[in-house]
C-alpha cells in the first residue's frame, strides 16, 4: 500500500497549504477510504468515484484524482482494480470531455495488464467505450500505440488484453498501410506462443471481420490475405480451444463474401466447413454442429453446396459424443429448410430424427424436443400425420419432463399444419397422460397450455374431452397446480363466456363432493375459484350463485378461510359496484353486516382483513 | 463415540456437538449471550401491530421473499419485535388444526419458497416449523430474516420452533456466523438472531394429539408438563431436557441409548409408545435426520420424521416433504425437489462454450 500512502502524503500537503479545506475534504475522505485495512471499505469508496470527481470539478479531477487513481492501479488488490477499471470507463465527463479523455489511458493500460482477467475485462471495456470518444488525432497519437505497447509486451496478459482492442480502431483506419501494420500485428497475436493469446485473438477476430462486412468498401486483397493467413492458422492450431474458434471466424468470413456477392472463395470455403465439422477433435465438432444452421445458410445460394453439405450433417446426427448430437439436434429444422426438397427431407433427416428421438442421453433428446416441431411445416402433411406425429408421441412419453415439457411448448405450429382434429386425436391421449404426471411442472406445463388448445378446439369438443380434467386439477395436492388451475377456469371462462361458466363451471364447482370439502384446502380452493371468476362472470351469476356460497363459508371452522371470505367482498363488491343502485340493499344486507360481524372475529387474522375489505367496499360505495 | 454403527436413518453428514472452535469465534461468543441488546427493553405484553409496523413487515416479507437481505438496523428493529412475540409464547406451544409441519431448511431460501409453493402461501395455510433454519445452505440469514418476519406478522398462522443449529455454538461452526460476517461486515447480526433464538419455543402441541419437536424424547421428562415447566431461555445446554429434546435420535433398538451425536439420546419404540400413552398422544412429530424420501415413519407409526431440505447441503440428493394435517386430523405428505434455480448448470458436462 505505499502508493496510496505517498498519494495521501501529497494530498495532506496541499491540504496544508490550505487552498479551501472544504473543497478538499471528499478527496481526502477518499484517500483515508481508499487507505482503509478493510477491503470491503476501499471497494466501497471506489464506486463513489463519480461522486468525488463531481464534487472536485475537471481540472482538480485531472490534476489530482486521475494521477492519484493511476497509482492505486498500481498497488491494490483485484476487488478494488474491478471497480476502478469499470468507473474509469464513465470518467470522460467528469474530467472535462473527450479532449482530455487520453489522460485516463496510462492507467487503463496498467489495469489491462494486470494478471486477473476480470479486472483485464473491464478494463478493456472502458478502454473502449473511452475510444468512442476520441478524435482521429488521439487515435493515432494514443490509443493506437497504446494498443501497440500491450500487443508487444512480454507477459500473455498485456497481449490478451490488446486482442480486445482492435474492434475500436480498426474501421477507423482509413489508411491502406497503417491498417495492414494492424493487421499485421493482429497476426502476430494469431500466432502467438501462448495459448491464452491465441484463444483471444481467435475469440475477437470475428467482430474484426463483421467490421469488414459493415465498411465493404474499405478492406483491400492484401489486407485478406492477412486474415486468410490468420484463419489458416487458427484452423491449424494444436489447441482444440483454439481450433474450434474458427467456425465463427468461418462464418464472419462467408457473411462478408456473402455481401459482396463474391463466390471466388466458396468453394475452398466450403472445403474448410467440411474440415471442421468433420474434425477430430469433438470440441470443433460441436462448435460445428451448434452453429450448423447459420454456417450451411452462408451457402444457401448454392444448392449444390448444401448438398456436400448434408453428408457431414447426418454424421454429426451419429456423433460418438453426446454433446455433438446435442449441439446438432436443435438444427435440424434449419438445415432441412435450406434442403428445400421436402422429399430429401423425408428420406434423409427424418431418419436422423427418429434415431435422435431415441438417444440414449436425455439432454440429445431434450435438445431435439425443442426444435423438432418445426419440421412439420417443411414436409407435406400427411407425411407429418405418418412419419413426425409418431415420434411426437413417442416424445410425449419419454421419461425426462423436460423432452416432454419442450414438445407441449412448442406443438402451435404442428397444429397449424397437421389442423386441430387430427392433432386432438392423435395428441390428447398423450396430453390427458401428461396431465396426471408425477412431476407438478409438468402437469403445471400442461395447463398452461390448456387455453390455447380451448381456443382452437371449440367450445363443443373442449367440454367432451377436456372440462373435466380442468376440474379435477382443483384438486392437486400441490398448491401450485389448484392455483394454476384456479387462474386456467378464469382464463376459459373469458373464452366461452359467462353463460358457459356458470351452467359448465360453477354450477358443477356448487354441486362438489361434500367429503372433499371436509378438508378446508378444498374449500379455500373452491373459495378461491369461485372469487376469481367474479370478475369475469356478469353479476347475475355473481349475485345468484357465487355470493351465498362465500356467505356460507362465513362461519367456517377455519379462520383461514373467513378471512379469505373477507377478501373475497371486496372483489364480489368491486364487481357489483358498477351497479350499484341496483344491488345497494344486497351489498348492504348480506356483504357489510357480515364484513361488520367478521370485523369482531376471535381472529386476529380475520379482523384484519375483514376491517380491510370492509374499508375497501366503502370506498367503492362512497 | 462410534457405538452405535446402526442409526436408522442417514445421517452421514451429520455434526457433533463439541465442535472445536477458532480463537476468534471464541472471543466473539465470549460476549456473551443479550449482548446484541435486542432484548433489552421487552414489552410486558404481547406485541400488538398497528398500520404502521404492518406496513413495514409486509415491505420487509416481500423484501426477503425476493432473497435480499434487511439492513442491520432492520433485523435488529424485527428481532426487537420478535422478542415481544415469542416471549410470551409457551415451552409448549399450542397449535390448531389444521397445519402443514416441516422440518429442516438448513439455509435453503430457494426450496424453502419451493415448499410454498407445494403447501400453499403463508398465511392462507398455518405452518408449523420444527428448526434448523440456518446452517449449511448458503442463505441462512435470507431463510431465518423471512421466517421471523413472518412470525411477526402473522402469529396464529405460523410457528417456529427451535432446532439443535438455532444455538450460538453449533452456528459458529456450521456457516451461519460466517454467513453473517460476509453479508453484513460484522458479526452484529448473527448476535441479534442467537439471542432471539433464545425465546423460540422448543416445542408445540397439535390439537393435544400430535407432539412436535425437533429431536426427540428425553429420560428426564416423562410428561408433557415436565416440558412446560423448563426454563427454556437460554443457550441451548450440553444436557439436561432440553438439550435432549432438540438432540435425541429414535432407534431400533429398545430403551435409552447414548447418542453417537455426542448429545441427546437414542430412544426406542418401547420409549415412543410409553410417552404417547401417558401423554394421550397420537404421534411424536420430529425433523433433525437427513431421509431420503423426506419423511419416514418410526416406532411402528408412533413417531414420524419430517425433513423439507431437498438434495441436502445441495448434494445429498434427497428428497423433501411436510406433513399436512387437516382439521379431521387426516395427514398427508407432500414430497418435492430440489427448486429449479435460474442460472445453474443444466448441462450434461462443461460444453465448449464454458470450456475457456
Amino acid at each position: 500500500m505505499s502508493g496510496n500512502k505517498q498519494a495521501k502524503n501529497k494530498s495532506g500537503d496541499k491540504d496544508d497549504n490550505g487552498q479551501n479545506s472544504e473543497d478538499l475534504y471528499p478527496l481526502a475522505l477518499l484517500m483515508d477510504e481508499l487507505k482503509h485495512d478493510d477491503i470491503a471499505n476501499r471497494v466501497e469508496a471506489m464506486k463513489k468515484l463519480d461522486t468525488i470527481a463531481l464534487a472536485l470539478g475537471p481540472q482538480r479531477t485531472r490534476d489530482e484524482l486521475v494521477p492519484f487513481l493511476t497509482e492505486v492501479a498500481q498497488d491494490d488488490e483485484d476487488e478494488v482494480f474491478a471497480v476502478l477499471a469499470e468507473q474509469l470507463g464513465k470518467f470522460v465527463p467528469f474530467i472535462g470531455g473527450a479532449k482530455f479523455a487520453t489522460l485516463l489511458l496510462p492507467a487503463l493500460e496498467i489495469l489491462a495488464s494486470t494478471e486477473e482477467t476480470l479486472v483485464r475485462d473491464k478494463a478493456v471495456e472502458s478502454l473502449n467505450n473511452i475510444a468512442q470518444e476520441l478524435s482521429e488525432e488521439q487515435l493515432f497519437h494514443d490509443f493506437i500505440p497504446l494498443i501497440e505497447h500491450l500487443a508487444t509486451a512480454e507477459w500473455f496478459s498485456s497481449k490478451v488484453s490488446s486482442c480486445g482492442l482492435f474492434k475500436s480502431v480498426l474501421a477507423r483506419v482509413k489508411d491502406d498501410k497503417f491498417r495492414k501494420e494492424l493487421l499485421a500485428l493482429y497476426l502476430q497475436l494469431v500466432q502467438d506462443d501462448t495459448p491464452m493469446v491465441r484463444r483471444a485473438a481467435g475469440k475477437n477476430l470475428p467482430v474484426l471481420i463483421d467490421l469488414l462486412t459493415q465498411n465493404p468498401d474499405l478492406s483491400t486483397s492484401e489486407d485478406w490475405d492477412y486474415i486468410s493467413s490468420m484463419f489458416q492458422k487458427i484452423v491449424s492450431d494444436t489447441q482444440d480451444s483454439v481450433k474450434f474458434l474458427a467456425v465463427d471466424i468461418l462464418v464472419s468470413i462467408l457473411k462478408f463474401f456473402n455481401t459482396k456477392h463474391d463466390t471466388t472463395h466458396s468453394k475452398d470455403l466450403l472445403r474448410s466447413a467440411i474440415q471442421l465439422i468433420t474434425d477430430e477433435a469433438w470440441r470443433v465438432r460441436y462448435m460445428a454442429a451448434d452453429r450448423f444452421d447459420d454456417l450451411a445458410s452462408q451457402f444457401k445460394s448454392n444448392p449444390e453446396y448444401i448438398e456436400e453439405l448434408s453428408g457431414p450433417f447426418l454424421a454429426l446426427c451419429e456423433d460418438n459424443e453426446s454433446d455433438v448430437r446435442k449441439g446438432v439436434a436443435k438444427q435440424l429444422p434449419g438445415f432441412s429448410k435450406l434442403l428445400g426438397d421436402p422429399q430429401v427431407v423425408l428420406k434423409k433427416v427424418l431418419p436422423a430424427v427418429q434415431n435422435l428421438s431415441m438417444d440414449e442421453s436425455e439432454i440429445v433428446r431434450a435438445s431435439l424436443a425443442s426444435e423438432i416441431t418445426n419440421l412439420a411445416p417443411l414436409i407435406p402433411k400427411q407425411d407429418a400425420i405418418d412419419s413426425l406425429i409418431p415420434i411426437l408421441l413417442n416424445m410425449l412419453k419419454d421419461e425426462y419432463p423436460d423432452v416432454r415439457l419442450n414438445i407441449i411448448a412448442k406443438l402451435k405450429v404442428v397444429n397449424e399444419v397437421v389442423g386441430i382434429d387430427l392433432l386432438s386425436e392423435s395428441l390428447l391421449p398423450a396430453i390427458t397422460e401428461l396431465a396426471k404426471d408425477v412431476n407438478w411442472r409438468v402437469r403445471m406445463a400442461i395447463i398452461d397450455y390448456i387455453p390455447l388448445l380451448a381456443e382452437q378446439l371449440g367450445v363443443q369438443f373442449f367440454d367432451q374431452q377436456l372440462g373435466d380434467l380442468c376440474l379435477s386439477w382443483l384438486w392437486d395436492t400441490v398448491y401450485s397446480i389448484r392455483s394454476a388451475a384456479v387462474v386456467n377456469l378464469k382464463n376459459l371462462t373469458k373464452i366461452f363466456g359467462s353463460e358457459w361458466s356458470s351452467s359448465k363451471i360453477i354450477s358443477r364447482l356448487l354441486k362438489s363432493d361434500s367429503q372433499l370439502l371436509e378438508n378446508f384446502v378444498y374449500r379455500i380452493t373452491l373459495l378461491s375459484a369461485l372469487t376469481e371468476l367474479v370478475p369475469v362472470v356478469s353479476t347475475e351469476v355473481t349475485t345468484e350463485k357465487i355470493l351465498p356460497f362465500i356467505n356460507h363459508l362465513a362461519e367456517d371452522s377455519v379462520p383461514n378461510i373467513r378471512f379469505n371470505v373477507a377478501k373475497s367482498y371486496a372483489v364480489v363488491v368491486e364487481s357489483l359496484a358498477e351497479e350499484k343502485g341496483k344491488y345497494k340493499d344486497l351489498i348492504n344486507k348480506s356483504i357489510i353486516s357480515s364484513l361488520e360481524k367478521l370485523c369482531q372475529d376471535s381472529d386476529i387474522d380475520v379482523r384484519y382483513f375483514a376491517s380491510q375489505s370492509l374499508e375497501k367496499c366503502q370506498n367503492l360505495l362512497a | 463415540m462410534e457405538i452405535d454403527s446402526d442409526v436408522p436413518m442417514q445421517d452421514a453428514t451429520e455434526e457433533t456437538l463439541d465442535p472445536t472452535l477458532d480463537e476468534d469465534a471464541l472471543s466473539k461468543a465470549q460476549e456473551g449471550p443479550g449482548s446484541s441488546g435486542i432484548a433489552d427493553h421487552k414489552a410486558s405484553k404481547p406485541l400488538q401491530l398497528d398500520s404502521g409496523n404492518i406496513g413495514q413487515l409486509d415491505q420487509w416479507i416481500e423484501h426477503l421473499g425476493k432473497c435480499q437481505v434487511l439492513s442491520e438496523d432492520d433485523v435488529s428493529r424485527l428481532c426487537k419485535m420478535a422478542v415481544d412475540v415469542l416471549q410470551f409464547e409457551e415451552n409448549v406451544q399450542p397449535v390448531n388444526v389444521p397445519v402443514t409441519i416441516c422440518g429442516d431448511v438448513h439455509g435453503q431460501f430457494h426450496d424453502l419458497i419451493e415448499l410454498f409453493k407445494i403447501g400453499g402461501p403463508c398465511p392462507d395455510t398455518n405452518y408449523l416449523f420444527m428448526g434448523d433454519y440456518v446452517d449449511r445452505g448458503y442463505y441462512s440469514v435470507e431463510t431465518v430474516s423471512y421466517l421471523v418476519a413472518m412470525k411477526v406478522r402473522y402469529p396464529k398462522r405460523i410457528t417456529i420452533l427451535r432446532g439443535n443449529h438455532e444455538s450460538r455454538q453449533i452456528t459458529q461452526v456450521y456457516g451461519f456466523y460466517d454467513e453473517c460476517l460476509r453479508k453484513y461486515g460484522s458479526a452484529n447480526v448473527w448476535k441479534m438472531f442467537t439471542d432471539l433464538f433464545d425465546y423460540f419455543p422448543i416445542t408445540a402441541l397439535v390439537d393435544n394429539k400430535v407432539f412436535c419437536l425437533h429431536g426427540g424424547l428425553s429420560p428426564m421428562i416423562e410428561t408433557i408438563d415436565q416440558v412446560r415447566e423448563l426454563n427454556r431461555i437460554q443457550e441451548v445446554p450440553h444436557e439436561g431436557p432440553m438439550c435432549d429434546l432438540l438432540w435425541s435420535d429414535p432407534d431400533d433398538r429398545g430403551g435409552w441409548g447414548i447418542s453417537p451425536r455426542g448429545a441427546g439420546f437414542t430412544f426406542g419404540q418401547d420409549i415412543s409408545e410409553q410417552f404417547n400413552h401417558t401423554n394421550d398422544l397420537s404421534l411424536i412429530a420430529r425433523a433433525h435426520q437427513l431421509v431420503m424420501e423426506g419423511y419416514a415413519w418410526s416406532h411402528q407409526q408412533s413417531v414420524v420424521t419430517i425433513f423439507s431440505a431437498p438434495n441436502y447441503c445441495y448434494r445429498c440428493g434427497n428428497q423433501a416433504a411436510i406433513m399436512e394435517m387437516d382439521e379431521n386430523h387426516n395427514r398427508q405428505f407432500l414430497q418435492y425437489d430440489p427448486s429449479m434455480r435460474p442460472g445453474e448448470p443444466t448441462v450434461s458436462r462443461k460444453t465448449p462454450d464454458y470450456f475457456l
